[in-house]
């Protein structure tokens, strides 16, 4: 098979969602000795740029992202030890907490964000819902992570984004972190009032956002 | 048929699951699997559709689809599941009305069907927020006044108590979910409706604690008001809910289940969206031993539901519900733009004829600003919705399709970056709760602008 064709069968597995096609395309990529970096980025890279693309026009919806994030990882996990062995290293964009905040049960537009960041190539961590402010300070520890993004879904549970803040502050943790909000009712007016350092008015904002905090 | 402790004992000892299995080994491919064996497809030519056998099968796949899924408990991690058979007996059994309020506003709200000549209920109001106590109880009772109203939303005031922020599940949750009971019931009061019945208890009550709380009879609540419990998106519920139904069953109170499913979340597109809003009314029933339902599908992108696949949805999915479930449903529905835009009362206008037309039991009058704005509402939308129900029950689903499409026309490509609106006080003199000269010139271009379109106004 040649390469050509191979690439862009790993891109079509990231494309259809189809995790048993993304394992078996990256097995064909190293049989053939295509770099495993160069399958990452030419290959399951572009079928995320194509979902993402289609997901940010409307044309596709969170299940199709879901099942093309779980595409890449199957074929990450082939593909990874080879990376490893050859002593490459795979871009870091960051790394980041994930979560909903106490009192507060909602998780759809959560898991929207988080599945949009690991498609764009985040470190993911996602902690649940109904999170207290020093659960994520301590997820955020326990990850050495660089951003902690903060949903509310409930005018009453938006003190919950300003009490992480807060606590952060408090512990001496602030500049550690890139603190970004979002949810329903969450505005650029209330980001800026509580001292956050963004906010997106949606997941593809979301991701632009950390892009730019995080990798300036 | 099953009774609330069949459904809690389920809650102990259905499938032990995780969270995230039961999002995508069991929701998302059995309601994709739903969709394609009853062949559910969404037409963007037709927001208001008018086929009855298309609506019956979106029924028929929502029964399926909730006996195939069943309902998750995030406090057991447990699935709770009902047979087909316990599902079409819960419909069976449904009394089809509710009884709310009391004396000269004691009214049934019962089911309308699709083309109804019938106007649909109007309820009234928005559960937001306001800068003070002062303006909140101002616009509800403006909103109660009309005599068409018959049911309210009730705001939740401010979002403060003594400076400090309310926040869910703290006493001054408790202390918020008290007063906006009070502070409603006075506004009511005020223009001569005493016993309008509150539909939406407890706005903004995260804690079950709250809404058992604020329903003493000291407070101004009633067993004839409505009592919302939310259903956890998409397919779950939780300790707190059914703590709620346990105490309003125990106390005889009007149950509301509430469901929003997101179109674009795990529902995936308009046909999966509009399944799982009708399994909705099905889990009300079912799992929540509700009298009657509220839901507002909404977009996951948009955050409002007058997008033409949102619209699409909320036509279908009425329809199936009134034709087969005999629940009465209020329709809510999130505008994109606010206040004094012309947007906000196309948008308004196509979502009231979308609903109306397909059989929606009662509407609220569409909330400006997607529901997130403070201040965001004035009477001006309440005298609007109100008009527009009574124009589009003149129509049937047919001619509200033509209508809905010059609409979009108007509005859709500006959703993206709709105009959020004036408040409150931008628009109205407060002193005298009066509207200002331009509010009411935008008013009458609008009103000009739909009637040359062909909405039968009075």
């Amino acid at each position: 098979m040649q390469k050509n064709e191979i690439l862009e069968n790993l891109k079509n597995a990231v494309v259809e969602g189809d995790d048993g096609k993304a394992r078996e395309g990256a097995r064909q990529a190293l049989e053939a000795n295509i770099d495993p970096l160069e399958a990452m980025q030419m290959g399951l890279t572009k079928g995320t740029d194509v979902v993402g693309g289609r997901f940010e026009r409307g044309e596709s919806y969170l299940p199709e992202l879901i099942m093309a994030g779980e595409a890449f990882k199957a074929a990450m996990e082939i593909l990874n030890p080879e990376i490893k062995r050859q002593q490459k290293d795979v871009a870091d964009v960051g790394t980041v907490v994930i979560t909903t905040v106490k009192g507060d049960l909602h998780s759809i537009g959560k898991n929207i964000v988080a599945t949009v960041l690991e498609t764009n190539g985040f470190n993911v961590v996602d902690v649940g819902v109904d999170q207290g402010a020093l659960q994520i300070i301590e997820a955020a520890e326990k990850a050495n992570a660089d951003a902690i993004g903060l949903s509310a879904l409930m005018s009453t549970t938006m003190p919950g984004q300003k009490e992480v803040i807060d606590a952060l502050v408090e512990l001496n943790l602030r500049d550690k972190y890139r603190v970004v909000v979002g949810g329903g009712p969450v505005t650029q007016e209330w980001a800026d009032e509580i001292g956050a350092d963004g906010y997106g008015r949606d997941a593809v904002a979301a991701v632009g956002l950390l892009t730019k905090l995080l990798n300036p | 048929m099953i009774d609330f402790l069949d459904v809690c004992e389920r809650a102990e000892t259905g499938p032990l699951m995780t969270e995230r299995d039961f999002e995508l080994k069991v929701f998302i491919p059995k309601l994709r699997d739903v969709v394609k064996e009853y062949g559910i497809q969404y037409d963007s030519e037709t927001p208001v559709p008018a086929d009855d056998a298309a609506a019956d099968s979106v029924y028929e796949a929502s029964v399926d689809f909730l006996a195939r899924v069943g309902v998750y408990c995030q406090d057991t991690n447990r699935v709770i599941q009902f047979t087909e058979h316990e599902i079409r007996d819960a419909v069976g059994s449904a009394p089809g009305e509710c009884l709310t309020g009391e004396g000269k506003d004691a009214s049934v709200f019962r089911v309308r069907q699709p083309d109804d000549e019938r106007p649909a209920r109007c309820h009234v109001n928005w559960g937001t927020v306001h800068s003070s106590q002062e303006m909140a109880i101002d616009i509800m009772a403006a909103n109660v006044a009309h005599p068409e109203a018959q049911a309210i939303s009730i705001s939740s005031v401010t979002n403060t108590v003594r400076g400090m922020r309310v926040k869910a599940g703290s006493p001054l949750e408790m202390y918020a979910g008290i007063r906006a009971v009070r502070v409603a019931r006075d506004a009511c009061r005020r223009a001569g409706r005493p016993g309008l019945p509150l539909m939406n208890l407890v706005p903004a009550a995260a804690a079950a604690v709250t809404t058992i709380g604020a329903s003493a009879a000291q407070f101004g609540a009633r067993p004839t008001d409505g009592w919302i419990i939310g259903i956890i998106s998409e397919n779950k519920i939780d300790y707190g809910a059914l703590n709620k139904v346990a105490y309003l069953l125990n106390w005889g109170a009007n149950i509301g289940s509430q469901g929003a499913p997101s179109l674009g979340g795990y529902c995936g597109g308009a046909p999966g969206t509009a399944i799982v809003n009708t399994a909705y009314f099905l889990m009300g029933l079912v799992a929540m031993k509700a009298n009657y339902h509220l839901c507002f599908p909404i977009h996951f992108q948009h955050g409002c539901c007058s997008t033409r696949d949102v619209l699409w949805l909320v036509s279908t999915s009425s329809q199936a519900g009134s034709r087969n479930v005999p629940i009465p449903v209020i329709w809510l529905g999130y505008m994109a733009a606010g206040v004094n835009t012309k947007m906000y009362f196309y948008e308004a206008a196509a979502y009231l004829l979308a609903a109306t037309t397909s059989g929606a039991d009662a509407v609220k009058m569409p909330t400006p600003a997607k529901g997130v704005k403070v201040d965001a509402s004035t009477p001006m939308e309440t005298r609007f919705g109100i008009e527009m129900v009574k124009a589009a029950s003149r129509l049937n689903r047919q001619q509200a399709n033509d209508l809905v499409i010059k609409l979009l026309e108007k509005y859709e490509s500006q959703i993206p970056n709709a105009p959020e609106g004036d408040r409150y006080q931008d628009c109205y003199a407060v002193e005298t709760g009066k509207p200002g000269e331009s509010y009411l010139r935008l008013y009458d271009e609008v009103k000009a602008d739909l009637n040359a379109i062909g909405i039968p106004f009075d």
